[in-house]
């Protein structure tokens, strides 16, 4: 298509408003792609936390970063509908496949043998949080306690307002896999699960489900919240396991 | 205008010949007509769910509903000899807020004041955390209104704006005739506003490109019966869960 000629507007000026109107158009698309050109530069530029984590390696051979991620300094929150975030009414239950269901209470779950690990956790949108300190009760501590049995195959965390997600215990009970309340330190906050959350850090993050109200094994799978929406059951953030 | 529409193509029931003539002059006209009142009607609408989608779609680079606060202190530890009283006091002094906490919980190195407004003080050891949060202007109320998840009204109104902004697109469509409509500039525009998903899908693979699995349902649960009283550990020890229904 020929670029229209600019037409002579002292003979036609009933043509300035036309013409006008387009140059107009031109600008704000030249605008808008300039500043979303000048935002993926800024972010690629800047970004030397996910070019030294796409350096690294772990233990296991994979790469500290998966594909598709970049790192942030700090968790984002992400949504979700809030439990209520007082550690007086928090209460865990761990149920399902077990001899000795029980439910623990927040102090109860600070009498338990605690643990502290440096771990990587990875959002499906695409970022990661390399190097958390997460301090909480490891999910094979609670699965002895309660007495697991032997055809349990998968944990389902359950959280506020009916919200469950699923993992294959392999990674539900992993070494790192904990209910954990405290990251650097801190409390978590309102935003990222408060007072207690799911910690399976081999899975994309929603599986560490927030605002933890139990869980729950079981021998045949059972897709939670996201699963059933489109996206994937398991999981993996190096298959890029993002959508179903 | 259907009804219009169904009487000039009924052939049973022939029209006047006025009548036909009229839709086929006007039928242009009439759809202009309501696409601009469809238009006014779903201004309101468009601006919420429009900004929410820009504010939740970079959700991972800010807070699109709160301005959040979080601030560590050092403190003297809270010794286990205070009180709650004592303890509830010092700590907020150290963070200086003000007003009487609504709850003051302590359990093992913590001890955690909530207030009424949201705002949280937790001391572990020698760090106090101040934990803060006040709702973003517009974006809090309008993201929430974009989710429709646990809404019943809501989600029908949602519906019935969705069912308005589909008529606004296939009437645009037709609302002009000639080089400007359908002959040339409209379809160029309209083949390239497909093209962008359609190219995405493509390029991507779509959701395909994604390894699937098979998923199981999830069996129906049913409530625990009453449960005793947790322990001095904290503990309260549960009934065994209702074998789930064999499928």
């Amino acid at each position: 298509m020929r670029e229209p000629r600019r037409p002579d507007l002292d003979r036609y000026p009933e043509l300035q408003k036309a013409w006008d109107r387009r140059q107009f158009i031109k600008s704000a698309a030249a605008g808008t792609a300039f500043m979303a050109l000048g935002g993926a530069l800024v972010r690629l530029a800047g970004d030397d936390l996910t070019r030294e984590a796409r350096a690294e390696k772990r233990s296991d051979g994979k790469r500290r970063l998966p594909p598709g991620q970049r790192a942030l300094d700090k968790l984002r929150p992400m949504g979700g509908e809030e439990g209520d975030g007082e550690v007086r009414r928090w209460k865990l239950r761990v149920h399902g496949l077990v001899k000795a269901p029980f439910e623990i209470d927040y102090a109860g779950l600070l009498k338990l043998p605690q643990v502290q690990k440096e771990v990587d956790v990875h959002c499906v949108t695409g970022w990661s949080l390399l190097g958390g300190l997460w301090k909480g009760v490891s999910i094979t501590t609670l699965a002895e306690k309660a007495q697991m049995k032997g055809e349990a195959r998968f944990a389902i965390f359950e959280a506020a307002h009916g919200y469950t997600t699923n993992a294959p215990l392999k990674e539900a009970m992993a070494d790192a896999a904990m209910v954990t309340y405290r990251l650097d330190g801190k409390p978590l906050a309102l935003a990222h699960g408060a007072p207690v959350r799911g910690l399976v850090p081999d899975l994309y993050f929603w599986k560490s489900a927030k605002w933890l109200t139990g869980i729950r094994f079981v021998a045949a799978d059972e897709p939670g919240f996201w699963e059933t929406r489109g996206y994937h059951n398991h999981a993996d953030p190096w298959k890029e396991e993002r959508y179903g | 205008m259907a009804d219009v529409a169904e009487a000039a193509a009924a052939p049973g029931k022939a029209p006047g010949p006025g009548l036909a003539a009229t839709v086929r002059r006007r039928w242009r006209a009439w759809l202009r007509a309501i696409h601009r009142d469809i238009g006014y009607l779903a201004v309101g609408f468009t601006v919420i769910y429009a900004l929410s989608g820009i504010a939740m779609n970079h959700i991972d680079d800010w807070d699109p509903n709160f301005h959040a606060i979080e601030l560590t202190r050092t403190i003297a530890p809270i010794g286990d000899e205070l009180s709650d009283a004592d303890a509830a006091q010092r700590i907020a002094a150290a963070a200086g807020v003000t007003g009487v906490p609504d709850d003051v919980y302590r359990a093992g190195d913590e001890v955690r004041l909530s207030y009424g407004n949201g705002t949280k003080l937790t001391a572990i050891g020698d760090t106090l955390t101040v934990q803060s949060r006040r709702d973003r202007l517009f974006f809090r109320v309008a993201d929430w209104l974009h989710a429709t998840r646990g809404k019943q009204a809501w989600k029908f109104i949602a519906d019935v704006y969705a069912g308005l902004l589909l008529y606004l697109a296939v009437s645009g469509i037709f609302m002009i005739k000639g080089r400007l409509g359908l002959r040339w500039r409209g379809a160029a525009l309209v083949g390239l506003g497909l093209a962008a998903p359609l190219g995405y899908l493509v390029v991507s693979g779509g959701p395909g490109a994604q390894k699937t699995e098979r998923v199981a349902t999830r069996p129906g649960e049913v409530d625990p019966p009453a449960k005793p009283r947790a322990g001095a550990d904290g503990i309260t020890p549960l009934p065994p869960d209702e074998e789930p229904a064999k499928r």
